[in-house]
C-alpha cells in the first residue's frame, strides 16, 4: 500500500517519524476505552504548537476533519473518528514546561500524563488534584477536553476548577492564549468554556493549572455492609452531618467479589457493599471527621469498618476501587458502562431501580458509584456475540439515564457526551439550549472540521458506532 | 414625534404591567451609570417577562444594562448609549432547596444576605465575601465573578455555580448545567456568563452547591512590620499544615479604615495579616499555637480575635466597597490580579508611586489568591490620577498580572480603558458578543475592548 497524498504533505510538514498512515497504525487508534468507529486517514503525532498549527491548516485546505486525542482512555467516544480524517494524538507533547511552586502552578503540554504531573511536583508537597481512575495513563489535555472528575473531585472540584489558563489552535489555524497564569484575567472565561467543550472548539496545546498541598493527614476508611442499602443511606447520612469527604466510593458486592478475585487488595468476599470514604487534612480534624464517619458508618448498619494503617494499606484500598472497571471486564466479554448523576439522597431509590432494571432485562448490573457527589457508574454486562444482549444493555441503560433525568439529575456526570450520548442531549436540553450551544460551537469551529459528530445531537455519522469495552463484541 | 424610546414603554408595560415601567426621575438618577441616566427603569416580576422586555428591547434597538442592587453598576467603560436599566429586584424565589443534597437554585434578584440567611438555618452557606457584602445580589455576584479573601479556600462563584437560566436577546430562556453538583452535560455556558458584566444575556436564575458552615472559626491578627515581613509570613503560614479559609494583607490606612467605628477601633501603625481558619476546638487550639510560632519567628505576635468582634471585621474588610466611598467620595479602586507570590512586590511598587504623587493608598490584599485592591483615597488631578494608574498598571504587568480600575470618576474613564488591554483572545470574545447579543444592546461599550 502507498501513502496518500494526504499522507505526504502531513510527513513533508511534520517529518516521517510523525505521521503513521498504514492500515496495522491506524488500527489502534480506532477505539477509545468505550467504543471504537472508524479508521483515520492519518494520526500525526506532533511535538509543538507549530505541528498543530500546520496539520490543522492543511486539514482545513482539504476540508478533511481533525479529531485531538490523548491515551483514548475515554468512555464516551469523543475521541473515536466518525468521518475520517487526521488524528493528533498528543502523546509526544508531555513537556511539563514550567512549575511555579510558590504561585502553585504548573504550565504543561496535553500529553502530560495525569499522574506524572503529580509525581513530579511531589518532593514539593503538591499534587494536582482531579485524579480519574485512568489516572495513570490519561493526559491532562484530555482531562481539560472532557472536564475530567475522579474520586477526589468530591472535596477538590472537577479538572475546570484547576485550569487557569490555554493555548488553543483554533481551525483556521489562529493561535490564542486564554485566561492567564493569576485569576480573573479581564474578558470572557473562555478557559472556563474549552474547558469540557470535548475538542470540538480548538486543539489545546498547553495549559496552566493550578497545584494543591497535599494535606496533612489522610485517614482512608472501609465500611462494610450486608445490606447494600447501608451503603448509600450512609452517604446521605455523611452529606446530612454536614462532614465533607474527600472522597466517598461505593461498590456494590458483585463488583467487589470480581476486584478482589482480579486483585487479592483484601475486599470482603461475602459482603454486600462497601463504602471506601476519605478525610484528609489536620491531623485532628482528620482524625475527629474519620471517627465521626466511622459512627455514621456503623449507624446505618455497617458491619465492621476498617481503616488502612499504612501507606501501602491505603494504596492497596484504592488500587481495588481504581481497576475496578477491568476487574468486571475480566468476568463478562462485554461492558457498557454509565455515567449518570442524581441527588445524593435518591442513591438508595436508584440502587433498588437499578436492580430491578437488572432484573427487566436479564443483565448483570455492577454499580460502582462516586456516592458522595452521586454520580453513578452502573457498569451493565453483556456478551457483544448475542447482538439481542447488546439490544438489552442498550435499552436498560437508556432507562437508568432517563430516570437519572427524572430525578433532576444529569445523563453525564465526567465522562463526557460524545458520540454516546449526544442522542441523549434532547433529555435535558431543549431546542432552544442546544441551538444556543450550536451557535458558540459555529464561532470557533464554522465548518465543523474538528471532532464533527460529538456532543450535540443529530448529523449522521458515516460508520456506526460500536461499544465494545473489554473484549471484542459489539453493541 | 416620539422617539424609539417612548414608543416601546408602552410595550414594556404590556409586558410587566404599567407600574413596573418606572420613568420618575430620581428612580433613574439611582440607577445613572458615568453620568448617563436612562429614560425608565422595568422591573420584570418572572424571567420569562425578563426575556420578553430583553426583546422588546432588541426590537427597539433599546440599550439596557442590567441590574439590582447597583453595587457593582459602576464597572466598566463608559456605555456608549444606555435607555433602559433592566433591574431583576422581583425576581427573588428560591427553587429546588435540597439541603441534604446541599444544592438550591435560586432567582437572580435574590440579596445574597437575604440568600445566606436563608439556607444558614440550616447550617449551610455559600463561602462567597464579596465586595459588594450582603447587599449585592446573587445575579449582581455572578455577573461580575464577584471573590472575596474566602477565595483561597473554597474558590469563587465561578466553582460554586452548577448550571444556571439565561434570559437572551432573542426574547428566550437558555439552559446551561443542571441541579446536580457534577455534571459535564453540554458546553459549559454559564462560564461565560460568570464575570460578563451583563453584556452577552441576562443570569434569571442560577443553582449552587452549598456548604456546611464550619463549626467554630477563630480570627487571628498578626502584625506585619514590613512588606518584607509580611512576605514571610504569608509564605510561612500558606506552608504550614493549616488551611485558613481566608487571609488578608492590610495596609496600616486599609487596617484603620477598617476597624474604625467597630469595637475593634483602635491606631494601627503598620502593615497586618488577618487569617481566618475553622474547624472543631481541637484544631483551632492547634491553629493559635502553630501562628503563634510563626508569627514570633517572623517577630510578631499573634493575637485572637472575640468571635463576635471577627464576624464585623470580615464584613468591613471583604465589603470595604459598601464603605470606602462613602468617607471618600473621590477614591479610586483598583484591583489588581497577579501571580500571588507578586502580591508584596506589587504593594511596595505602589507605596513608592503613591507617595511620589502625594496620594494616600489603602491596600486590601487577599493572600494565597493573587488579586489586591489598591485604593487611591483622594482625588488628585485627573491628568495625574490617570498617569499614576498607568504607571500602577505596568507594575501589575511586569509582574504578570493586570490591573482594572473598579471605581472611579466618570471622568478618569473618558481617558483610560478601565479594563486595560484585551489579549490574542479578543476576536473569539467579539464573535461571542455577536451571538449572543446581535444588535450590542446589552451594556455597549462598557466590557473589554469595548464589547
Amino acid at each position: 500500500m502507498k501513502p496518500s497524498p494526504l499522507v505526504h504533505e502531513l510527513t513533508r510538514l511534520v517529518g516521517p517519524d510523525a505521521v503513521l498512515w498504514r492500515p496495522e497504525d491506524l488500527m489502534l487508534y480506532e477505539y477509545d476505552a468505550l467504543s471504537s468507529a472508524l479508521q483515520p486517514q492519518a494520526v500525526v503525532l506532533p511535538t509543538s504548537t507549530e505541528h498543530v498549527v500546520s496539520v490543522v491548516k492543511l486539514a482545513v485546505r482539504e476540508n478533511v476533519p481533525v479529531v485531538a486525542r490523548g491515551s483514548g482512555t475515554g468512555l464516551s467516544g469523543g475521541s473515536v473518528v466518525t468521518e475520517g480524517g487526521i488524528v493528533l494524538a498528543c502523546a509526544r507533547m508531555k513537556k511539563i514546561v514550567e512549575i511555579d511552586v510558590d504561585n502553585l502552578r504548573a504550565r504543561v503540554q496535553p500529553g502530560v500524563v495525569n499522574m506524572d504531573l503529580s509525581l513530579t511536583v511531589s518532593d514539593h508537597g503538591l499534587y494536582f488534584a482531579p485524579d480519574p481512575s485512568s489516572q495513570k495513563a490519561c493526559t491532562i489535555g484530555g482531562n481539560v477536553a472532557e472536564n475530567a472528575g475522579g474520586p477526589h473531585t468530591l472535596a477538590y472540584g472537577v479538572t475546570t476548577n484547576h485550569v487557569l489558563g490555554l493555548e488553543v489552535v483554533l481551525p483556521d489555524g489562529e493561535v490564542i492564549h486564554t485566561g492567564a497564569k493569576h485569576w480573573d484575567r479581564p474578558g470572557y472565561d473562555l478557559t472556563g468554556f474549552i474547558v469540557g467543550s470535548e475538542g470540538t472548539v480548538g486543539i489545546v496545546t498547553e495549559i496552566t493549572v493550578r497545584l494543591c498541598r497535599k494535606p496533612e493527614a489522610v485517614k482512608t476508611l472501609l465500611a462494610i455492609f450486608d445490606n447494600i442499602l447501608g451503603a448509600p443511606r450512609t452517604v446521605a447520612a455523611i452529606t446530612a452531618r454536614r462532614i465533607t469527604p474527600a472522597a466517598l466510593e461505593m461498590m456494590d458486592g458483585f463488583t467487589l467479589r470480581a476486584v478482589e478475585e482480579a486483585f487479592h487488595v483484601g475486599y470482603p468476599m461475602d459482603s454486600a457493599g462497601v463504602l471506601l470514604v476519605e478525610v484528609e487534612g489536620l491531623r485532628e480534624a482528620a482524625e475527629e471527621n474519620a471517627d465521626q464517619i466511622e459512627a455514621i458508618c456503623r449507624e446505618n448498619g455497617a458491619r465492621e469498618v476498617r481503616r488502612a494503617k499504612t501507606a501501602e494499606e491505603r494504596e492497596l484500598l484504592w488500587r481495588g476501587r481504581k481497576n475496578a472497571f477491568g476487574a468486571l471486564g475480566r468476568i463478562s466479554p462485554n461492558y457498557y458502562v454509565q455515567d449518570g448523576v442524581i441527588p445524593r439522597t435518591r442513591l438508595p431509590e436508584m440502587l433498588e431501580f437499578i436492580e430491578q432494571v437488572g432484573q427487566k432485562y436479564s443483565l448483570r448490573i455492577g454499580n460502582i458509584f462516586h456516592a458522595g457527589d452521586g454520580n453513578l457508574h452502573p457498569l451493565l454486562m453483556f456478551d457483544g456475540r448475542y447482538p439481542e444482549q447488546s439490544q438489552r444493555a442498550v435499552k436498560a441503560a437508556r432507562e437508568i439515564m432517563t430516570k437519572c433525568v427524572e430525578m433532576g439529575g444529569s445523563i453525564t456526570g465526567e465522562h463526557g457526551v460524545g458520540v454516546e450520548k449526544r442522542n441523549l442531549m434532547p433529555l435535558i436540553f431543549s431546542p432552544d439550549d442546544l441551538e444556543m450551544m450550536q451557535k458558540l460551537k459555529d464561532v470557533f469551529n464554522p465548518r465543523g472540521l474538528l471532532n464533527p459528530g460529538k456532543l450535540l445531537p443529530g448529523g449522521k455519522m458515516c460508520g456506526e458506532l460500536r461499544i465494545e469495552a473489554s473484549t471484542g463484541g459489539m453493541l | 414625534m416620539t422617539t424609539a424610546v417612548e414608543a416601546a414603554q408602552s410595550e414594556f408595560a404590556a409586558i410587566v404591567g404599567a407600574t413596573r415601567v418606572v420613568a420618575d426621575s430620581a428612580v433613574c438618577a439611582a440607577l445613572s451609570v458615568d453620568g448617563r441616566t436612562p429614560r425608565y427603569a422595568v422591573y420584570p416580576t418572572s424571567p420569562e417577562q425578563v426575556a420578553a422586555v430583553l426583546r422588546c428591547a432588541a426590537d427597539h434597538d433599546l440599550a439596557v444594562i442590567p441590574c439590582r442592587s447597583a453595587t457593582k453598576l459602576g464597572v466598566g467603560n463608559l456605555p456608549r448609549r444606555y435607555d433602559v436599566a433592566l433591574s431583576l429586584k422581583e425576581l427573588n424565589h428560591v427553587w429546588h432547596y435540597e439541603p441534604a443534597d446541599l444544592t438550591v437554585t435560586a432567582e437572580a434578584g435574590m440579596k445574597f444576605g437575604d440568600f445566606q440567611q436563608f439556607v444558614g438555618r440550616d447550617g449551610l452557606w455559600l463561602p462567597l465575601d464579596p465586595p459588594g457584602g450582603p447587599r449585592g445580589s446573587l445575579g449582581g455576584i455572578l455577573a461580575t465573578n464577584a471573590s472575596g479573601p474566602l477565595r483561597l479556600f473554597y474558590g469563587a462563584p465561578r466553582d460554586v455555580v452548577v448550571g444556571m437560566k439565561i434570559a437572551t436577546t432573542e426574547g428566550k430562556i437558555i439552559k446551561t448545567g443542571g441541579r446536580v453538583v457534577k455534571n459535564v452535560a453540554g458546553y459549559d455556558m454559564a462560564k461565560l456568563l460568570i464575570g460578563s458584566y451583563g453584556t452577552l444575556g441576562v443570569i434569571v436564575e442560577a443553582s449552587f452547591k452549598l456548604f456546611p458552615l464550619p463549626s467554630e472559626r477563630a480570627t487571628f491578627v498578626l502584625p506585619a512590620g514590613t512588606l518584607g515581613i509580611a512576605r514571610d509570613l504569608r509564605r510561612r503560614i500558606l506552608q504550614s499544615a493549616l488551611q485558613p479559609m481566608r487571609m488578608v494583607l492590610l495596609d496600616a490606612v486599609a487596617a484603620n479604615l477598617a476597624v474604625t467605628g467597630t469595637p475593634l477601633a483602635r491606631e494601627v501603625a503598620e502593615p497586618e495579616i488577618w487569617v481566618e481558619i475553622g474547624g472543631s476546638a481541637r484544631v483551632l487550639e492547634r491553629c493559635a499555637r502553630e501562628l503563634d510560632e510563626l508569627g514570633k519567628a517572623a517577630g510578631a505576635a499573634a493575637c485572637r480575635l472575640e468571635a463576635e468582634n471577627a464576624d464585623i471585621a470580615w464584613t468591613r474588610v471583604s465589603a470595604f466597597r459598601t464603605w470606602l466611598p462613602e468617607g471618600f467620595p473621590g477614591v479610586t479602586i483598583l484591583k489588581v490580579t497577579l501571580p500571588d507570590a507578586a502580591s508584596e512586590e506589587f504593594l511596595s511598587r505602589a507605596q513608592q508611586e503613591t507617595d511620589n504623587d502625594k496620594v494616600r493608598l489603602a491596600s486590601f490584599c487577599q493572600l494565597g489568591v493573587g488579586i489586591l485592591h489598591a485604593c487611591l483615597l483622594e482625588a488628585a488631578s485627573a491628568v495625574g490620577l490617570v498617569a499614576l494608574i498607568r504607571r500602577l498598571r505596568t507594575a501589575a504587568q511586569d509582574l504578570g498580572g493586570a490591573l482594572v480600575v473598579e471605581h472611579c470618576h466618570w471622568d478618569i474613564k473618558s481617558r483610560l480603558d478601565v479594563w486595560g488591554p484585551a489579549g490574542d483572545d479578543f476576536a473569539v470574545m467579539a464573535k461571542l458578543k455577536a451571538v449572543w447579543d446581535p444588535k450590542g444592546i446589552l451594556a455597549p461599550g462598557r466590557f473589554v475592548g469595548g464589547l
